[in-house]
């Protein structure tokens, strides 16, 4: 049953235009990276662009060089420490509620305006990255809302839906949405042990099927043949201390030591991002 | 007897008692040469600066950013095809007849505006409960609009079973093909499908005046739209699109609207209990804490693009305070408006 209290459109479902390949001369271009593998893309922060929340932030990823493929665009805002509705029950820390939502526009395909499973579980991966960073017991009995929308996803245009690049966009999604909230935070003056960012590292297999795998941070799906894992990493760096880790895909069981670089480098770009971060706070109060 | 003298910050005052806070804004000009202020250190009569900008992401084909003071807005147009089987008690219309009055845009439904506010852009606005009342009566507004303004006509979202050969594009082909052509689409050409337009519109923050923001987004988006041009593949039975063609969607005038509240001088709660009307006042564009007091407002959206004012529609909710000739003069406001609007989208 429809949605009543929005606008639905037609009865019949509509279809997303079908591009024809007959009369394009060859568009893709051999997937190549243009960056060294132990290098991040540049990206832009920026709070307080919501001036009626208690805090909040705007993060861009620059663009790769490859036309048609979008950065990623987030908008965050905190709102809160408030007190928690009558109903609930006693909190003796901060109760955290996060809410990750795609816009309508972000990727290739539309997306509806109901949460779907793999927002959810962005939010709930950020709320475990978030909570060890936030001092949670100097708010009893209140509550904070993070509420990041997504109004550009990292998606390139040209390739196709089957490919199942999604997964790996996600990756890219928390990694981007753990360091815009944790200066959403910092912007709403949420006392924090540190600054909390998100780093992205994959083994990815450039050079056809039997190649030795590579381990690159910040992938980009349109970039590399083939990935074959990747973890996004929460890091505090003055702590050293890691507070979510979120890995998938498959590794070799024979070699530990790539499980270990891997996140070795989602540390390294972890660190990259909190020099950004650190910097834009340190703008802000200037 | 003197009433007591408790300094309080501005900020503190406004928090704790709004309406006398405003009202001691309006009023409080010593000299009365001085045109009244209103919090936010506006006149009654001035608006915040709108800056717009087009196609600010990738993956829409229309879309624009739109800011006035602290609301911004963005809006991303998406054209999705519907193929006309799918349309229940479909009408088949022929290249030569006039599509208009048979109101394809409404019986079909293609054009489909949604607002969301739940993305935290203030505080009453969370994520996680079912759109407000007032993001589906700002949706419903903007979707009537969008019928009775006649900004995007059918005949830019039809796709057909031939390419344009006929009446347009006589150009594209030699003249001798071109009759050729003519003949053959007397018998079989008709539309298969339809572009159907979503318009999805996000509050990234809320400072009152949604509507305004919202349409100036949707005028500035569906000036911005370019389909891909779509042809009907036979052996496929489907629409294909081209890759590299692209048409601008035509937009006809730019309709701009104009709203304003009524901010009386008794408070809202005193409403009925005998109290003499007092003094109002006209507030243009008013923000979140204007709003929140103002019983009553007026929106009027006009369209000067082509030399004369043109009235599209007027709004009005809640109070008495605006009669014929307040609707009359503002005519004359929303005028202003649209110039600096048409400025700002150029």
């Amino acid at each position: 049953m429809a949605d009543r209290r929005r606008i639905n459109g037609p009865a019949g479902a509509t279809i997303p235009p079908v591009f024809d390949d007959v009369s394009t001369p060859k568009l893709k271009s051999p997937k190549t990276r243009s960056r060294p593998p132990n290098t991040t893309r540049k990206m832009y922060l920026k709070t307080g662009v919501t001036p009626s929340a208690s805090g909040s932030a705007y993060l861009e990823i620059e663009t790769s060089a490859t036309p048609g493929v979008s950065g990623l665009k987030l908008s965050c805002s905190v709102h809160g420490p408030r007190s928690l509705p009558r109903s609930a029950p006693f909190s003796p820390h901060i109760v955290l509620s996060t809410h990750v939502k795609y816009a309508p526009f972000a990727t290739k395909q539309r997306r509806g305006y109901l949460r779907d499973p793999s927002e959810r579980d962005l939010g709930i991966h950020l709320e475990a990255a978030l909570r060890g960073a936030i001092i949670a017991d100097r708010w009893p009995k209140s509550g904070v809302d993070i509420i990041i929308s997504i109004v550009e996803g990292d998606q390139d245009r040209e390739t196709s839906l089957l490919q199942g690049d999604e997964v790996w966009d996600m990756m890219n999604a928390l990694g981007g949405c753990i360091t815009v909230a944790a200066a959403a935070l910092a912007d709403a003056g949420i006392d924090c042990v540190d600054t909390v960012a998100g780093g992205v590292a994959a083994l990815v297999q450039d050079a056809g099927e039997d190649s030795i795998p590579t381990v690159v941070v910040d992938p980009i799906p349109s970039e590399h043949e083939k990935i074959l894992a990747a973890c996004c990493i929460a890091y505090l760096p003055t702590r050293d201390e890691v507070t979510n880790l979120w890995f998938r895909g498959d590794l070799p069981t024979s070699d530990i030591d790539l499980y270990t670089s891997l996140v070795e480098k989602g540390i390294q770009a972890s660190k990259n991002a909190n020099r950004v971060l650190v910097g834009c706070l340190a703008e802000t109060i200037e | 007897m003197s009433a007591p003298t408790i300094k309080l910050p501005a900020p503190l005052f406004a928090r704790l008692s709004p309406h006398p806070f405003l009202l001691r804004n309006l009023t409080s000009a010593a000299d009365p040469s001085r045109p009244a202020t209103r919090t936010n250190g506006r006149g009654t009569q001035e608006t915040r600066p709108l800056h717009a900008k087009a196609s600010s992401l990738s993956h829409a084909h229309g879309s624009s950013l739109v800011r006035l003071g602290d609301t911004t807005v963005l809006c991303g147009v998406r054209g999705e095809v519907l193929p006309v089987e799918r349309v229940p008690l479909f009408r088949p219309v022929d290249r030569g007849g006039v599509g208009l009055g048979r109101g394809e845009l409404r019986d079909y439904d293609l054009l489909v505006p949604n607002i969301e506010l739940a993305t935290g852009s203030a505080p009453q606005f969370l994520p996680g409960v079912p759109p407000t009342a007032l993001a589906q009566t700002l949706s419903t507004r903007v979707y009537s609009l969008l019928h009775s303004t006649g900004m995007v006509g059918v005949e830019d979202l039809r796709v057909w079973s031939k390419p344009a050969g006929g009446g347009e594009d006589t150009e594209m082909e030699g003249a001798g093909e071109g009759q050729e052509e003519e003949e053959g689409v007397k018998e079989e050409d008709r539309v298969v499908a339809y572009w159907v337009l979503y318009i999805d519109l996000l509050f990234v923050s809320f400072d009152g005046n949604p509507f305004d923001a919202a349409w100036a987004a949707v005028v500035a988006a569906l000036r911005n739209t370019s389909l891909p041009v779509a042809r009907w593949d036979p052996e496929r039975e489907m629409v294909v699109c081209s890759r590299t063609e692209k048409r601008q969607l035509n937009v006809k005038g730019l309709p701009v609207a104009c709203t304003a509240a009524v901010f009386e001088e008794k408070e809202l709660g005193e409403v009925g209990t005998g109290v003499p009307e007092g003094r109002h006042w006209l507030l243009l564009d008013p923000d979140r804490l204007e709003e929140t007091l103002c019983r009553e407002a007026i929106t009027m959206v006009v369209d000067c693009s082509d030399g004369e004012t043109r009235i599209k529609s007027i709004e009005k909710q809640g109070g008495t305070a605006i009669g014929r000739e307040l609707v009359r003069g503002f005519a004359t406001i929303a005028e202003k408006r649209w110039k600096e609007v048409q400025g700002a989208m150029k």
